[in-house]
């Protein structure tokens, strides 16, 4: 017995060795991402070569590369991205207009600004679906606030959502106006780090306003914005709830972005391993843009230096 | 009929008795995924309040209650995954194929046929649901009564009844019955303006787009005599892009017109192409969007979905409405409803025939339940006791006093049964017209694919037949790689 304390003890003692401690504390997190994230990404990886679907019973049978060429030559797929890529697309350059004349305001000193700064901040602190709930009823048409203040202009309702063009407006409006703010916080950093040296230095020398934008402000927040496009387009490149709840994909599929037709080619037509191989494709994209995006990081980090 | 109910009641107790019950008194807990609505908050709270399990044990109904938007995602996923949370089940008619073929729903055939008190309930359940709610491969309603016995030989069953529903029409008494209204309508369409039950019984779709264009009314306008403080809509149904909220009810057009949707049923001759976009079709469809332009502005956007309609009707926007007797008992809540003291029902309206008769074929609603495969014997037997339990007189007769509704013919015949609730009547003229859709494992790609078609035509990108030739496009080339179609 004394022999057997003893070993429990010595494996106790080994285990808690301060050279072992250090894998001993990461151990945890490791195997939870291996078994949440790793595991899953090998396995649906692996599932995009076969015919599965998780609704049937049938044995699967390996396809090769056949799902990757039915998702890249279905003009379906295509459709989405392009749809995914008009909304990136105003989205983002929306936020950054947005977000940068959000910013110029709160780099100067007015009454009250920390609370209205506050106020400014909390949509990107709502939930996704919040937020698509509230512009929803936003723009109901019977009973909305955006129909209802337009009709003292018009005989006829507003219908945002009635018209391709006027969905996606309705949703850019909506993303925009979640995540404006944070471009607006991103320049703002790059607006108070400039020494005000500089601009003082500017006005002796007489420099317009657009010139000491141009060759102070700018050179300062440029990285910024480059890092808040990239953040900012791999975000909505993901986009999904706002989509969903806002049109559900509608009028017919005109906002149907490419993250809701995957989750319904995966979760509602049960096409598992098709759903696999274009999920596997969008991963692709968004590394790439990840990779642009660790590039800005480091040159931000090299200016800074 | 009360005897009838009463001699129900009477055998079904006998049967129970002999073909005994289980020895061992066990506890067992039943897991039901259930959508959160009336229907099935009242089924726990009375199970809860009277179920006395004939084994002697303690019997737990555990209802996991999952918002309608969400709920076939969550059963899917639930049942996909493997967790084998479920014990039974509320489904929608059309999940059967998807869930039986991926081996989750039970095949009850064999217990229904061992079983005289299941065997008295499958017998006295309307036939429409039969079909829709328990049968896979599907068998329709002709098909079944043809066979003559129930079960029907060589037919699987899987589901019960939970809740059986049928869209009727919701109307505002106090509008619709007004004497200056009536007039003007009348002096104006050479018809009459429905205000009785009986009148609702007369209407086709016809006088359901007069009743539109003739309440449609601006702010500032009159109404039955008062002075409108928003604009005023006559009418409106589902046309919705998700799930169902639009084929429910261009099913019912294209059916009561002769035109038909694929045919299950008749596979594999049965075509997609020629058939769901035949010219009969094409002009039904077309009538459904023309009724578009009397509706609220929403229709416009493609999500005029049922429970919108319902919110619209209850805020006192819309004079008629149509929608899924389910979603009635909200509208009767003072504190939710500002028309729960001036609404009536009524059937639906249909297509007039050559014979001057009212064709209502429609798009059966509602759900049944199931029992999954996993279970152990025990806890079959005893869910199978809580569907004898649902399914008897007394406890159907429960649930429609509190907003339910009842696949049993025999407690439809109940003379009590129309005036239990104000939507009863229509409920039982609707639903000897029900039919279903698909119910294959492939229906929500044929289903999505359908809305994504039929919303391109209700927001005006598309004509009705561009939509028609789409889906059966799309339907034709699905089914015959599927090997439903030869």
């Amino acid at each position: 017995m004394a022999n057997e304390n003893s070993r429990t003890g010595g494996f106790g003692a080994w285990l808690l060795d301060p050279k072992r401690r250090g894998a001993l504390l990461v151990t945890p997190a490791i195997t939870i991402l291996f078994v949440m994230n790793i595991f899953p990404l090998l396995w649906s990886f692996g599932l995009s070569f076969f015919n599965y679907r998780a609704s049937s019973l049938k044995v699967p049978t390996f396809r090769g590369l056949s799902n990757y060429e039915r998702v890249l030559t279905d003009d379906k797929v295509w459709e989405r991205f392009q749809t995914t890529a008009i909304i990136v697309g105003s989205s983002v350059i929306l936020q950054l207009i947005v977000g940068f004349l959000l910013a110029l305001m709160f780099a100067k000193a007015f009454p009250m600004r920390r609370i209205v700064l506050m106020l400014v901040l909390t949509p990107m602190m709502l939930s996704f679906v919040s937020v698509g709930v509230f512009f929803k009823l936003f723009y109901e048409p019977t009973f909305g606030v955006v129909s209802y203040l337009l009709s003292n202009f018009s005989d006829d309702r507003f219908v945002v959502l009635g018209t391709p063009a006027g969905a996606i407006a309705g949703i850019v409006i909506a993303d925009a106006w979640m995540w404006s703010p944070f471009v607006m916080l991103l320049v703002l950093a790059g607006l108070v780090s400039v020494p005000k040296y500089l601009y003082e230095a500017a006005e002796i020398d007489r420099a317009s306003s657009w010139r000491r934008f141009w060759t102070i402000t700018f050179p300062y927040i440029k990285s910024l914005l480059l890092l808040a496009v990239l953040f900012r387009t791999i975000e909505t490149f993901k986009l999904f709830d706002i989509v969903y709840i806002i049109t559900e994909g509608g009028p017919g599929s005109s906002t149907e972005t490419i993250a809701v037709y995957l989750y319904r080619t995966a979760f509602q037509f049960f096409r598992t391993s098709q759903s696999s191989a274009l999920a596997y494709i969008v991963l692709f994209i968004v590394v790439v843009l990840t990779n642009l995006y660790l590039y800005a990081v480091n040159r931000r980090a090299e200016e800074v230096d | 009929m009360r005897s009838l109910i009463g001699g129900l009641m009477g055998a079904t107790t006998l049967a129970a008795g002999l073909s005994g019950a289980p020895v061992a008194a066990q506890d067992i807990t039943i897991t039901m995924a259930a959508p959160d609505w009336p229907p099935t908050r009242f089924m726990k709270e009375y199970f809860d309040q009277t179920y006395k399990s004939p084994n002697g044990g303690n019997t737990v109904l555990e209802m996991d209650f999952i918002p309608w938007p969400s709920f076939y995602e969550r059963v899917a996923a639930s049942l996909t995954s493997g967790e084998q949370k479920y014990q039974m089940i509320v489904t929608d008619s059309q999940w059967l194929g998807a869930f039986v073929e991926g081996g989750y729903y039970m095949n009850l055939t064999d217990k229904i046929n061992a079983d005289p008190e299941l065997k008295t309930i499958m017998q006295d359940l309307h036939p429409a649901l039969v079909s829709a709610y328990s049968t896979y491969p599907h068998r329709t309603r002709a098909q079944l009564e043809e066979a003559g016995e129930v079960p029907a030989p060589g037919v699987n069953y899987y589901g019960f009844p939970q809740f059986p529903d049928t869209y009727v029409t919701y109307y505002r008494e106090d509008i619709f019955c007004h004497d200056g209204e009536m007039a003007d309508f009348e002096a104006k369409y050479g018809t009459n303006l429905p205000c009785t039950y009986e009148d609702w019984q007369d209407t086709d779709w016809a006088k359901w787009g007069q009743i539109g264009e003739f309440f449609q009314r601006k702010k500032g306008e009159m109404l039955a005599g008062e002075t409108l403080d928003d604009d005023f809509y006559g009418i409106a149904y589902q046309a919705g892009k998700g799930y169902d909220f639009s084929t429910m009810q261009v099913n019912a057009f294209v059916w009561q017109n002769g035109g038909d949707i694929w045919d299950e049923s008749k596979a594999p001759e049965a075509q997609a192409e020629g058939v769901v976009n035949s010219d009969v079709a094409v002009e039904a469809f077309d009538e459904y969007l023309s009724y578009l332009q009397y509706m609220p502005p929403v229709a416009q956007t493609g999500q005029m979905d049922i429970f919108v309609i319902q919110d619209l009707y209850m805020q006192g926007k819309v004079g008629a409405i149509i929608d899924w007797v389910g979603l009635g008992e909200p509208v009767l809540d003072p504190s939710a409803s500002k028309v729960h003291d001036k609404s009536a029902f009524g059937p639906a309206p249909g297509t007039r025939q050559a014979d001057g008769s009212i064709d209502r074929t429609g798009n059966i609603g509602g759900q049944p339940f199931v029992l999954t495969t996993w279970n152990s014997d025990e806890v079959v037997d005893e869910a199978l006791n809580v569907v004898k339990w649902w399914l008897s007189p007394e406890t159907q007769l429960e649930a429609v006093k509190n907003g339910g509704q009842s696949g049993r013919m025999s407690v439809m015949a109940d003379p009590v049964y129309n005036d239990l609730r104000p939507w009863n009547r229509a409920h039982v003229e609707m639903i000897d017209w029900q039919k279903d859709v698909w119910h294959i494992p492939e229906f929500f790609e044929m289903l999505t694919q359908q809305q994504e078609e039929f919303d391109k035509a209700i927001t005006g990108q598309i004509t009705a037949k561009e939509a028609l030739d789409a889906v059966a496009e799309f339907q034709q080339e699905l089914l015959e790689d599927g090997g439903y179609i030869d």
